[in-house]
């Protein structure tokens, strides 16, 4: 057997492991005034270890872009918590990286201007911010293109320059929602394979949102399924296939890959009108 | 049985999809000739409109078909450019009316625009701003001509106040349309990157206003120089205004064209001269 579902979330009371970077304490949100007014998040729990990389899949409209912004504190849930190293989050945190699926690179800054700008925050001296973005336009395949305005960079290379945004600042965690959705297969299954190994490598945790079943299961240690809104952990699949987990086209052939695909697919719930 | 067409090799040639992660070098546009050609149609076509207009124009008031006395001709026209140019009044009306212009222009968009984009920091203050904005835009400066010269007398500063107001208002709604129709997203983005508000005004809200602030500069350089005109219209002792005013009070129709001429003159100058300024701040065509 290559999954173990377990129905449902079991509430995180235990005490958290020390390498629990992040975690949803029982977390929703409701917009609006008055009870059941706009829940889209219902009741949310899980927790993301460091070096694990972990996908959220749901059928659209379960609020997946509202959960990241509660996950990366850019919004606060209306119950429970979002846990950062084990305390409430505030506020956006040191430490993690947020990539969407438009790559939102400024288009009056080089590739390697777009990828210091995170660290241009945090007061680094010039020569050393360049030094570092140079290494890691290298590290995603772009070190001739660092003088690239984003113009003249096709819809891959800019993606591969906000990845490199994102990994230069050396966030513990990354959050990413869809940022491989508008890409076509053979780009997106190449930029996919680059990811995990960078990030693997690296020991760094990832949540991935994405309502692409098959890219979850490739890619992740762990799949959670949602429900429609206002949405709650429908199942859970630790996803154990033998095979090199940063090869994206070698996951897809491994034993068990279709047969997982097809299960969470029908967890998804996809058809209209079902509660 | 049916035939199967026969197939050329080209149709049946695969093209070689590029592959992923290969840059496509930036493509030069070549000159094209038949585009070349129809722009210079069209403005063979404007100046012949142009000559015609001017040709009826001078035949009828020759023919006394139109009363010269009072249409002009453009003879006439034609002899009072030569004689404004020969005294010299021309060029010191055009330049006092230019430089007026030119000032009010760039007070009135530095404050317009340091405005605009300062709104963006806080909401409440731009909630509160909303109505006088709107207000103040909606005053005809020409109303305001008045008092701005009782305040501000009859020399240089009251034109240089009408042209500025002319400005004002529209570089200030510019400014802070720009400036908030940034996405969420891009400043949600930098904030995950640690960005504080300061940070994301430099770095996102100033560059990303920017190419609508220069756009609107077009705009308002037409603008500041109704400003500056119409400040010499109400009280001025030169200035493209006060001599085509005074022209029209003494019924010498011509010298008021005349005038008019040299302002539209003035503003294609002016225009072309921010355009120009344009290119070499904003390097736009480095990467679009």
């Amino acid at each position: 057997m290559a999954t173990a579902p377990r129905a449902g979330a079991a509430a995180s009371t235990a005490p958290l492991a020390p390498l629990v970077p992040l975690a949803a304490r029982g977390i929703g949100k409701t917009y609006g005034g008055h009870d059941g007014a706009n829940a889209v998040i219902g009741e949310i729990s899980f927790s993301l270890a460091a070096g694990e990389i972990v996908s959220l899949v749901g059928p659209s409209g379960c609020g997946k872009t509202t959960l990241l912004n509660l996950l990366s504190g850019l919004a606060r849930p209306t119950r429970g918590d979002v846990l950062w190293h084990g305390r409430p989050l505030a506020d956006v945190p040191r430490g993690i990286g947020y990539m969407l699926q438009k790559d939102m690179l400024m288009s009056w800054r080089t590739a390697l201007a777009n990828v210091t700008l995170g660290l241009e925050m945090t007061g680094m001296p010039r020569a050393h911010r360049e030094k570092k973005a140079h290494a890691m336009l290298a590290k995603v395949g772009l070190a001739p293109y660092y003088d690239y305005y984003p113009s003249a960079l096709s819809g891959g290379m800019r993606q591969r320059v906000a990845l490199a945004r994102t990994l230069v600042t050396d966030p513990e965690v990354i959050l990413l929602d869809e940022p491989f959705a508008a890409l076509d297969f053979q780009t997106k299954v190449v930029l996919e394979s680059d990811m995990a190994r960078l990030v693997r490598g690296q020991g760094r945790s990832v949540l991935l949102i994405t309502h692409d079943v098959e890219e979850a299961v490739s890619l992740s240690d762990r799949v959670i399924v949602l429900s429609h809104r206002p949405s709650r952990i429908r199942a859970v699949h630790e996803v154990r296939l033998a095979g090199e987990r940063g090869d994206m086209m070698a996951m897809r052939d491994a034993p068990g890959f279709t047969s997982l695909v097809r299960e969470i697919w029908s967890q998804l719930d996809v058809r209209a009108g079902e509660h | 049985m049916k035939s199967i067409p026969p197939r050329s090799l080209d149709g049946a040639a695969v093209s070689v999809a590029e592959p992923p992660g290969v840059a496509r070098a930036p493509r030069r546009p070549r000159v094209d000739l038949r585009a070349w050609r129809g722009r210079f149609a069209i403005l063979a076509c404007q100046i012949g409109l142009l000559a015609v207009l001017l040709a009826l124009w001078q035949y009828a008031t020759s023919r006394q078909a139109l009363n010269a006395f009072l249409f002009g001709s453009p003879s006439q026209v034609w002899r009072f450019l030569v004689q404004m140019a020969a005294d010299g009044s021309l060029f010191h009306d055009a330049g006092v009316t230019g430089m007026e212009t030119l000032l009010g222009f760039l007070l009135g968009n530095v404050i317009g625009t340091v405005l605009g984009l300062s709104l963006w920091y806080s909401r409440v203050a731009s909630k509160i701003a909303q109505p006088f904005i709107v207000a103040l835009g909606s005053i005809p400066i020409v109303a305001l001509a008045p008092i701005v010269i009782i305040w501000f007398g009859t020399g240089l500063a009251s034109k240089l106040a009408m042209a500025t107001l002319s400005v004002v208002v529209v570089a200030l709604v510019i400014a802070y349309k720009g400036a908030t129709s940034i996405d969420d997203d891009q400043i949600n983005l930098m904030r995950t990157l640690g960005a504080r508000k300061h940070h994301v005004f430099m770095k996102l809200v100033i560059p990303a206003s920017l190419r609508d602030i220069f756009a609107g500069l077009k705009l308002t350089v037409g603008f500041a120089l109704i400003g500056a005109i119409l400040g010499e219209f109400m009280s001025s002792s030169d200035g493209l205004g006060h001599a085509i005013f005074k022209a029209g009070s003494l019924y010498i129709i011509p010298k008021v064209f005349a005038g008019v001429v040299v302002t539209i003159v003035l503003a294609l100058g002016l225009s072309f001269l921010v355009g120009r300024l344009e290119r070499f701040l904003m390097p736009w065509h480095r990467f679009d």
